[in-house]
């Protein structure tokens, strides 16, 4: 979660669309008059993977596209991503369009710009761990010295120093995936797409290989697009969380808005469980001045958490700061007792 | 199995259900009734110069136009010297070398990737044919299978990988695939003569044909088995689709592929002998010689050259590709091995020490000779009265009821009948169709004669087969004493074993006969052991759970659930029975085989053609037939998981 440079969309996808089956105009047509996706399988037999999906992700965001298994997440990602054709709808990479290209013009952006990190891992185990992660340059043309001295920083940077000369299945699996991460890497892509990229590790190492992309991305600082079924990971990386349910987003917002106000019962279903003192912060909870400050004060960033030793040992409310020490809000002690009691 | 049926609980069935058993009662008085009307009645009028006539005029065209029509010229002539000239070069350049060259250069180049043992084994098996004094021969069908592999290879993964890609061309030769493993390959020696004539070149055209399929299929399965991510992976960094094709999936596919080209070594060396047929010559010639010798002996050293030249062409097959970078021998160790090499070639020429020295030769394997010798004056009690059992009370009394008293219609509608019961009206109209035709370009008569041959030895190889193989898929122990035999069987030309049966049993249809059960036998027993292992053991814990004999777990429980392995297995062992006819026909097995030889023989491209296609046809029956009764034995599939 990278504050600085969030501005301007970097990716946008627009309307995108995609059927699978044998007869997507068919579908689409009856889509576009409102037919539900149970209602154009039984009627073409077509499954609507993606269904008019909009985004936009910002420079040096992180936004993650998070749903249950099956709720079209890579559908969506491959589509943006250009791995499978849309059925309708365009994908802009800061001011490109790369649904308009050619295959030559795609490869040539694809080489300058794009990477990705895939769920099972997608390594080439026929080469040496030195050649997967060099293997971006090498289709570039880079000789083999550069491109060798590039991937051994990489791997050093993902923790791997001295497993260049091993083959991916001498690695353990977290190891593998930091090959991938690695690989990724060293392009120096601008977006950087992630298919549930540690789902298929064990709970300790997902959360180390988490942390290691936190701390990645924060040194370089590129776009991610990170899809994932689980909402904690969600949270714990995400700037904006667009929640997707049968092809479509149900709500798009960082995670306190998810929380705070679910747009749907199924949002709501996710939002449930999460810790919120934990998730939400100070600001995420003020409620507007309606007198003098009060003497107590936080800043707006803190997290909810470390306020509550100060909302049990005071009587009174908080005031919160901004970033300029002036008072925004305050926090109604009532209000968030009733907000950090678990939900019914 | 009776009792789901009785029990059926369903009455809406019953009219279905008595209707389907008033077919068997309906059905066999109509095959009666026909029996009645056609009894008698002769073949109808044949077609048959309808359709050989015009493939033998074209035959003698091209006999004449050799010299002028561009197809000739342009591609079948220059096609021909392209072979015969890399032939002639490679089979050249190893007998210029110096004989003990050979052995260390294969053992160097698998050494490099450090098998050790196989490259031990496979310089040990070079040596061997030369210590039984085949060493030109050897040499020269090296050679022959050298250019036939690497052909195949330079044809079969491009082939391969296009079909990968394009699912149009992989429906489009996936039949042609198939036809060419189910034509027996003498089938196709007919136009190969017609084209090319006799000789080497032909014979390796005929071996890159048959042995094309499995670089083709297992390419194509492998470059489609690389996982996606990692094509996807590959893509996703701008690689072109070559750069994608070359550095990630064919890399990956490998494995696979060479599984294909082993697959491919094997079905070569398989019609090493057959090839003679079109003038190949090398060690298949000198297998054919062995048999007008009768020297079953002598040809069971030939048999163990060809065994052990696959051996060789194994092993270097999988060393051209098992090389990591991490075991590659140095730079030096390279130079420093090949300098080795040329220096004992400048050794071995300068002290004129180049042919292999005669050694033991002929006499090592004369003790075989005097054993089936012994045999052929001591057991002839048991194999005149073998022979006359299965000559005159199966094999003559029932070809002649089958061409004489039964009418074709019955035939053909029997046919039918089973097809339709089996697997319904499509089958039913297949076997009609191809029975038909048989009958329309007249090989009925003799089609009757090897449908009843190869009867009799896909029964017998059954029954051999199927206990064997349940043994050995029980017991450990019997498997491992059985696996080098089946190997043996699979790999020695067949024609080595027909050496013994036909000193013991004259020439005739038993030889051959003898010769099918023992080479169809393998994939019989090899599946009915694999289809028992596979067996869940949780199917049979809870079988013992419930107190059953170990009787009733194997005829309850492990050969039920082992069915559908098993009946793929006889279904093999019938495509590898009809595979044998020609060789049978070799050896006095008349039939459509003798037919096959002697159009081969004397260049009768339209009976070739005839003959050909009415093996392919019966082939198609007997293939559909006996997997559609697979479906109906085999258990289930159960789901994976
Ligand atoms: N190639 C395909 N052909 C047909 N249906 C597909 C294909 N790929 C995905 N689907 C369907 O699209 C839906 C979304 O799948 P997917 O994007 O893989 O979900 P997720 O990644 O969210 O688990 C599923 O219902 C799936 O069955
Ligand atoms: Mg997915």
């Amino acid at each position: 979660m990278i504050g600085e440079a969030i501005s301007s969309p970097c990716l946008s996808a627009r309307g995108i669309w995609k059927i699978f089956g044998n007869r997507p105009r068919r579908a689409l047509e009856m889509a576009d008059t409102g037919a539900s996706r149970a209602e154009v399988r039984e009627a073409t037999g077509c499954t609507i993977g993606a269904r008019d999906v909009s985004f936009d992700a910002l420079h040096g965001e992180t936004f993650v596209i998070m749903g249950l298994s099956g709720s079209g997440k890579s559908t969506l990602l491959r589509c943006v991503a250009r791995l499978s054709p849309l059925s309708r709808g365009s994908v802009i990479l800061e001011g490109e369009d790369l649904t308009a290209m050619t295959e030559a013009e795609l490869r040539s952006v694809r080489r300058a710009k794009l990477s990705m990190v895939f769920q099972h891992f997608g390594l080439f185990w026929h080469r040496r761990v030195i050649d997967n992660v060099a293997y971006g340059l090498e289709v570039q043309g880079v000789d083999r010295k550069t491109r060798h001295s590039k991937a051994e920083e990489m791997l050093d940077l993902v923790g791997l120093e001295g497993c260049g000369g091993s083959y991916p299945h001498q690695l353990s699996g977290g190891m593998q995936q930091r090959v991938g991460l690695a690989r990724a890497l060293v392009v120096e892509p601008t977006v950087l797409f992630f298919d549930e990229p540690f789902s298929a590790l064990d709970p300790l190492i997902r959360r180390d290989m988490q942390d290691e992309l936190l701390r990645i991305q924060t040194g370089i600082g590129g776009t991610v697009i990170f899809v994932t079924h689980d909402f904690d990971e969600a949270i714990k990386l995400g700037d904006r969380i667009a929640v997707m349910k049968d092809g479509e987003f149900d709500q798009v917002g960082t995670a306190a808005e998810l929380i705070m106000n679910p747009a749907t019962e199924y949002v709501e279903e996710f939002v449930k469980g999460v810790p919120r003192v934990k998730v939400l912060r100070v600001g995420d909870v003020l409620t507007e001045l309606d007198g003098p400050a009060p003497p107590q004060r936080v800043p707006a960033g803190e997290s909810l958490e470390t306020v509550l030793p100060l909302l049990v040992a005071n009587t009174d409310d908080i005031a919160v700061l901004d970033d300029h020490g002036t008072a925004v809000g305050r926090i109604d002690r009532a209000a968030v007792t009733r907000l950090i009691q678990p939900q019914p | 199995m009776t009792a789901a049926t009785t029990l059926d609980p369903d009455s809406l069935n019953a009219t279905a259900d008595w209707q389907r058993r008033a077919m068997w009662i309906v059905v066999p008085l109509a095959l009666v009734g026909l029996q009645l009307i056609f009894a008698g009645t002769r073949l109808p009028e044949h077609l048959d110069e309808t359709f050989s006539d015009p493939l033998d005029d074209f035959a003698g065209w091209a006999q004449q136009n050799r010299s002028s029509n561009w197809l000739f010229t342009v591609i079948f002539r220059p096609l021909t010297s392209l072979v015969s000239t890399g032939l002639e070069t490679i089979e050249e350049t190893l007998l210029w070398v110096p004989w003990f060259v050979i052995p260390i250069a294969i053992f160097l180049y698998i050494a490099r990737t450090r098998a050790w043992k196989s490259a031990i084994a496979a310089s040990l098996a070079i040596i061997y044919p030369g210590l039984v004094g085949l060493w030109e021969v050897t040499i020269e069908t090296l050679a022959l299978m050298g250019m036939a592999i690497v052909l195949s290879v330079l044809i079969g993964v491009p082939i391969g990988v296009l079909a990968a890609f394009r699912r149009g061309f992989d429906t489009a030769i996936r039949p042609v695939l198939d036809a060419m493993q189910t034509i027996p390959a003498p089938v196709y020696f007919v136009p190969m003569v017609m084209f090319f004539g006799i000789g080497p070149v032909p014979a390796t055209l005929a071996t890159v044909i048959y042995a094309l399929p499995p670089v083709v299929r297992l390419t194509t399965l492998g470059i489609r088995g690389v996982a996606q991510q990692s094509v996807e992976a590959s893509t996703m960094f701008g690689a072109t689709r070559w750069q994608t094709l070359r550095k990630v999936q064919i890399p990956m596919a490998l494995p696979t592929i060479m599984a294909g080209v082993t697959q491919t070594i094997m079905m070569a060396l398989g019609i090493v002998v057959l090839a003679t047929l079109l003038g190949a010559g090398g060690l298949g010639q000198s297998v054919m010689d062995t048999l007008s010798q009768r020297r079953t002996g002598r040809g069971v050293a030939t048999g163990l050259a060809v065994v052990a030249i696959a051996a060789v062409l194994d092993r270097l097959g999988r060393a051209v590709v098992g090389q990591d970078r991490a075991t590659a021998p140095s730079r030096r160790t390279v130079l420093i091995c090949v300098g080795g090499v040329i220096g004992l070639i400048i050794f071995g020429r300068s002290a004129n020490y180049i042919a292999f020295p005669e050694m033991w030769e002929t006499r090592a394997f004369d003790p075989i000779d005097d054993g089936v010798k012994w045999a052929r004056d001591n057991l002839r009690w048991f194999t005149r009265a073998f022979n006359d059992t299965v000559v005159s009370w199966y094999y003559v009394p029932v070809r002649d009821y089958l061409t004489d008293s039964v009418a074709w219609p019955v035939i053909i509608a029997s046919a039918a009948a089973l097809g339709a019961w089996l697997k319904g009206w499509r089958l039913a109209l297949l076997n009609v169709c191809a029975m038909g035709s048989i009958l329309l370009i007249g090989m009925w008569e003799l089609s009757i004669d090897t449908f009843v041959q190869v009867v009799a030895a896909v029964v017998l190889s059954i029954l051999l087969a199927i206990p064997v193989g349940v043994a050995a898929g029980r017991h450990r122990r019997v498997e491992a004493a059985l696996s080098p035999v089946l190997d043996a069987l699979q790999t020695i030309p067949s024609l080595v074993y027909i050496i013994p049966a036909v000193t013991l049993f004259t020439i005739g249809v038993v030889p051959g006969l003898i010769a099918s059960i023992l080479y169809a036998i393998v994939p019989g027993v090899r599946l009915a052991a694999l289809g028992i292992k596979q067996v869940p053991t949780e199917s049979v814990e809870a079988s013992q759970m419930f107190g059953a004999t170990p009787r009733q777990t194997m005829f309850g429980v492990r050969i039920p659930l082992a069915a559908r392995t098993i009946m793929a297995g006889v279904n093999q062992v019938i495509m590898l029975v009809l595979a044998m006819v020609i060789i049978s026909g070799l050896v006095g097995g008349g039939g459509l085989g003798f037919e096959t030889i002697s159009a081969v023989k004397n260049s009768e491209v339209g009976l070739g053609f005839e003959v050909g296609f009415a093996i392919v046809m019966m082939a198609i029956v007997l293939d559909r037939s006996s997997q559609a009764i697979a479906d109906r034995v085999g258990a289930p599939e159960v789901a994976a998981h």
